[in-house]
């Protein structure tokens, strides 16, 4: 996987401008040891200011059944994007040295999308080697709404949506739309 | 069977006939029925009677002895029915129309009917007696064949005994035939009569007298050693006091008799109890009345002792005999009754029939009194602590009767109709509520019926807004009303639990010490099964401790909301406090402590640490400025002193929410703000602008405080508090004690005379709607006046210099007057609880949207656990799956959700 610039400008790239900076003050040996407790208060604090901010910006996430560790995030469309009116579902795996190590996510619903493979894999660098214990859920679900609408071409998971990409717009918002709502259907 | 006999006889000696016989028979009989019929139509005319007996004994030869019987027989009945029971009942023609009189113009009639009874019943007892004498002669005209023929006088006794048996029974049957309506009515009238009388007599006797009381119970033991025979009845009774008395017993007593001999046993039985009945039903209403000051159980029963149970000793006792033979036929005993006859024959103790009446009478007195008492509860428990003579009266009663069930059902609709209503007071209902427990807890200490007579209550209080508000005033103020009230003298329902509590504790702490072998046998001993009634859920008797505290707190669900409700309470009179003095408050902290635990306490006891704590810094500052301006001497003339400032310096994370427009000399920790403004976000407690040398006082103070505490900081809430203000005019002095709001706007005048609303709002700092709704206050103290200015939006506040308008203000004209204005628009310092729970559930609600927003749709429950599991924030989500889904469903009529087969769903 490679480092994407950071080429965003909405509001959400506030976060993402910082992270190479963050990044590099991330300790190398991060503490492993860490109990669950802190770790799902930690994940509780975020779940509380997710829901008291979320919500307007179109992305917000919330605990899967039992466990705190696993969520549900659900991402609107940014405005005049091509992905403008859908709403995706993403999975998010927290793991236990959270958030020294950053979460598992995958897109859910299908997503017709440069950066993202066919079993909904997301390749953005603030959740590889990028990431930092600063991040919270928030930022990267705003981070990823902001990738939809600016794509890195550069390093494809899908190679014929990054072909469509910024060549023939129409065909490209053709897929988006078949496979949001076709779902199984993959166009090789 | 002896008939059928008789007549198989005379069959075979009618083949034997002859006709000289049966001349003679037939001139016998002839002259048999002539005789009878003289003996029984003339006037007592007894002279035939030879020639009578000759008939019969020449008819009983040729073996028509039945014959003769039966025709004298049927001679007797007709005539009996031509002349005395004609005459009987002719005498109480007039009263036919007794049953439709109404009652209380019947008393007129009652001496009458006395006299016409007694007359009648004479009459009757004389034809009767004619009529056995006639019988008599029959009979011994029978036995002089018999002796004649047998030479015997076997069967003799029983012969007799068969014939006045069928008379009896003729005659009594007859009577019923031709029996009246109102003739019972009669009966009860009469007995009714006499048994006042009676009581009229010894409620004279006892009048002043208790002494007698003791006496009159050992005079029926020694009365009912006498029953055998009326001589010794006679004798036990003539002392002077009972003599009236006696006369009056002996005349019912023969009246009784001769009733019984002409057949009316039960009827009479029935007249003489149920006239006995509803005597004592008036004697009961009458004592019982509407006091429940005093108990009256012991002076009915001692009534039953003196009135009615002496009658029917000394009617038992002068019936005597008789009423060996009559109980069993007599309707009216219970089935136990008729084992009783046998009993003349003891002396040591009353008579089981009179244990018998006595029984049956104490029953019906608990039960009347229990009913009254029942119909009365809500009235008794209203004025309770007074009333417990009542309650315990009733506690009698029912145990005697054992008709719970009943006080229960009468009880809840008593309080349904009269208590739970939208016209009473919360407080009102509480108190009674806890009247309710506490006079429950005497009847029922198990307190099952407490359970199903507090249910609707708590119920109902659940649904009342101010219902939390009331219990912790209830509890912690003595006054039970007004918050601020500083006359605390009556004890707080709190002290008076905790003094119940502990006396309930030393009882529980002497059955441990006692817990040996012995007394777990006596406990074992004492079990006894829970009442039928009882929940099986609820757990047994034993286990179970009415706990006034706790059965308050299940009103309200938790004890959590109990506590902040308390705290929002405590905050508001901490902050209107201006003397630190709360020797009060702690002590009802410590009480409070003692039931609900440390723990829950903890916020309230930090809020007081931080009086004693404000206390302590403020002396302290003031003693530093008091150096400083000795020393340095450098504080000009025109800056205000330290002195006048008493700061409450509070931590506000523990401090319910403040609420906006009351801030003024209580300060703030510093970084304690951040709660607030996450939950309050229209909190603005800098916006009040006040003058500028109490400003430059406070940020004095403010140094002060950070050189004594570094490295904290405070942070003023300039409209809290309270400002004593004097405002000096050509005239006159005034004195206020006001918000700081006021006192702000009252200053501006100090410059300038006149505002516009406009200018005055920019100056204070305060919106404009605000402040046209606050300097209302100066205006109706006639200190400013108001007038459209030329924007007809703005208005002319301009300061009332004379004293012109003051006659207007009544009480005003004095030059000096304080005042203590608290919340004139119904505000408060401190957020209410409503306020707050109605922030707890934006927060819910953002949570409840995210959630739909992720998972689509949800059904109640499981957003109701997702809640439970995640929601775990600083308002804890302790609400039920009842509340949850009203708020839902406010959710859904303000359209941000939608409802479809029981699932919830984001609204497109």
């Amino acid at each position: 996987m490679e480092v994407r610039p950071n080429q965003t400008v909405d509001d959400s790239s506030i976060h993402q401008r910082h992270v190479p900076a963050a990044a590099s003050k991330q300790p190398v040996a991060a503490p492993n040891t860490v109990d669950s407790t802190s770790v799902s208060q930690r994940l509780q604090k975020e779940l509380m200011s997710l829901m008291m901010s979320g919500g307007d910006l179109g992305v917000s996430a919330f605990p899967e059944a039992e466990s705190i560790f696993t969520w549900v995030g659900t991402i609107e469309g940014g405005k005049g994007t091509m992905y403008e009116g859908l709403s995706y579902k993403l999975s998010l795996r927290f793991p236990l040295d959270y958030p020294f190590k950053p979460p598992q996510v995958k897109f859910e619903t299908m997503c017709f999308h440069p950066n993202v493979d066919q079993f909904g894999n997301i390749c953005l660098d603030i959740l590889q080697d990028k990431w930092s214990s600063a991040y919270d859920c928030r930022t990267i679900l705003l981070s990823i709404q902001s990738l939809l609408g600016e794509p890195n071409p550069e390093s494809p998971l899908n190679s014929y949506a990054a072909a469509l990409w910024g060549n023939k717009e129409v065909d490209y918002r053709k897929m988006v739309h078949k496979q949001y709502y076709g779902g199984e259907i993959i166009e090789s | 069977m002896e008939e059928s006999t008789s007549l198989v006889c005379s069959l075979g000696i009618l083949e034997k006939l002859n006709d000289n016989s049966i001349q003679e028979i037939i001139k016998s009989y002839g002259g048999f029925c002539t005789t009878t019929e003289s003996l029984l139509n003339g006037a007592g005319d007894l002279s035939v009677g030879p020639e009578f007996v000759l008939h019969v004994h020449s008819l009983c030869k040729h073996g028509l002895q039945s014959l003769v019987c039966d025709h004298f027989l049927l001679s007797l009945e007709q005539a009996f029915e031509r002349i005395g029971v004609t005459n009987f009942w002719r005498h109480f023609d007039s009263y036919s129309k007794v049953g439709v009189v109404q009652k209380n113009n019947s008393s007129i009639y009652d001496d009458d009917v006395q006299l016409v009874l007694c007359k009648a019943l004479e009459e009757m007892s004389l034809e009767k007696q004619y009529q056995e004498k006639c019988l008599f002669m029959l009979v011994h005209a029978l036995q002089l064949h018999k002796e004649s023929m047998f030479e015997g006088k076997q069967n003799a006794d029983s012969e007799r005994a068969h014939l006045f048996a069928k008379y009896q029974l003729m005659v009594s049957s007859v009577l019923m035939a031709s029996l009246p309506l109102h003739f019972p009515e009669i009966l009860h009238r009469y007995f009714k009569g006499k048994l006042e009388e009676l009581s009229r007599i010894m409620d004279g006797d006892l009048e002043g007298k208790n002494e007698f009381q003791d006496k009159d119970n050992m005079d029926l033991d020694e009365k009912g050693k006498h029953r055998t025979g009326e001589m010794d009845i006679d004798e036990s009774y003539n002392h002077g006091k009972f003599s009236e008395k006696n006369k009056l017993v002996k005349h019912i007593g023969k009246v009784v008799r001769d009733l019984r001999s002409l057949g009316f046993t039960s009827m009479t039985e029935n007249a003489y109890a149920s006239a006995i009945f509803s005597l004592l039903k008036a004697k009961v209403h009458n004592l019982a009345g509407e006091d429940y000051r005093n108990s009256v159980l012991e002076s009915i029963k001692g009534w039953i002792k003196v009135v009615p149970l002496q009658f029917l000793n000394a009617l038992l006792a002068y019936l005597g005999d008789s009423i060996g033979y009559d109980t069993p036929s007599s309707g009216l005993k219970s089935p136990l009754a008729s084992h009783l006859s046998t009993c003349s024959s003891e002396i040591d103790t009353p008579s089981e029939g009179l244990i018998r009446w006595q029984l049956r009478l104490e029953y019906f007195a608990y039960e009347t009194l229990q009913d009254l008492r029942i119909a009365k509860l809500f009235e008794i428990i209203v004025d309770y602590p007074e009333s417990s003579p009542a309650i315990e009266d009733l506690k009698q009663c029912l145990e005697y009767t054992g008709q719970h069930s009943k006080l229960v059902e009468s009880f809840i609709s008593a309080l349904k109709y009269r208590l739970l209503t939208a016209g009473a007071s919360t407080n009102d209902i509480l108190h009674q509520y806890v009247s309710t427990i506490k006079a429950l807890r005497t009847i029922d200490p198990t307190g099952v019926f407490l359970e199903a007579v507090g249910e609707p209550i708590r119920d109902y209080l659940r649904g009342r807004k101010d219902t939390i508000k009331c219990i912790v005033t209830m509890l912690t103020d003595g006054t039970g009303g007004n918050p601020n009230g500083s006359a605390n003298t009556g004890d707080s329902l709190l002290e008076e639990l905790n003094r119940d509590e502990e006396n309930q504790e030393i009882a529980g702490i002497d059955d441990d010490f006692n817990s040996d072998d012995k007394q777990a046998w006596i406990n074992a001993a004492c079990w006894e099964p829970d009442p039928v009634e009882a929940d099986p859920l609820k757990g047994s008797r034993n286990r179970r401790k009415v706990d006034i505290l706790g059965m308050i707190v299940s009103i309200i669900g938790s004890k959590d909301q109990l506590v902040n409700e308390y705290r929002v309470m405590l905050a508001e009179k901490l902050l209107n406090k201006s003397d630190y003095d709360i020797d009060s408050e702690i002590r009802t902290l410590e009480l409070l402590k003692i039931h609900f635990g440390e723990s829950s306490m903890q916020k309230c006891e930090i809020m007081l640490n931080d009086l004693i704590d404000s206390k302590r810094t403020n002396t302290n500052i003031k003693l530093t400025a008091a150096k400083q301006s000795q020393t340095g001497a450098e504080l000009g003339e025109d800056a205000v002193s330290l002195d006048i400032l008493d700061a409450t310096i509070i931590s506000s994370n523990f401090w319910p929410p403040m609420q906006i427009w009351h801030l003024w000399h209580v300060l703030e920790a510093q970084g304690a703000s951040r709660h607030h403004s996450m939950w309050f976000p229209e909190f603005q407690d800098e916006a009040l602008i006040v003058p500028e040398p109490v400003d430059k006082l406070f940020s004095d103070y403010a140094k002060r405080f950070n050189e004594i505490k570094t490295p904290r900081k405070l942070l003023w809430k300039k409209n809290l508090g309270t400002v004593k203000l004097e405002l000096q005019f050509e005239d006159r002095t005034t004195l206020f004690t006001v918000a700081p709001l006021h006192a702000a706007i009252i200053m501006q005048f100090q410059e300038q005379k006149s505002w516009t609303s406009k200018n005055l709002a920019a100056a204070v700092g305060l919106p404009e709607d605000v402040l046209n709704r606050r300097i209302n206050f100066w205006i109706s103290k006639g200190i400013l006046s108001e007038s459209v200015g030329t924007d007809s939006n703005d208005h002319i506040y301009t300061l009332v210099e004379g004293m012109v308008d003051s006659s207007k203000n009544g009480g005003n004209s004095g030059s000096c007057e304080e005042l203590l204005v608290g919340d004139d628009e119904g505000e408060s310092t401190v957020a209410s609880v409503e306020d707050q729970i109605r922030n707890e559930m934006t927060v819910y609600e953002k949570f409840i949207l995210g959630m739909l927003t992720n998972f689509g749709s949800m059904a109640a429950d499981r957003i109701h656990n997702t809640l439970k599991m995640f929601c775990v924030a600083d308002p804890p989500y302790d609400k039920s799956l009842q509340q949850l889904q009203s708020f839902l469903s406010g959710l859904v009529s303000e359209e941000k959700l939608e409802l479809r087969d029981g699932m919830y769903f984001l609204k497109k």
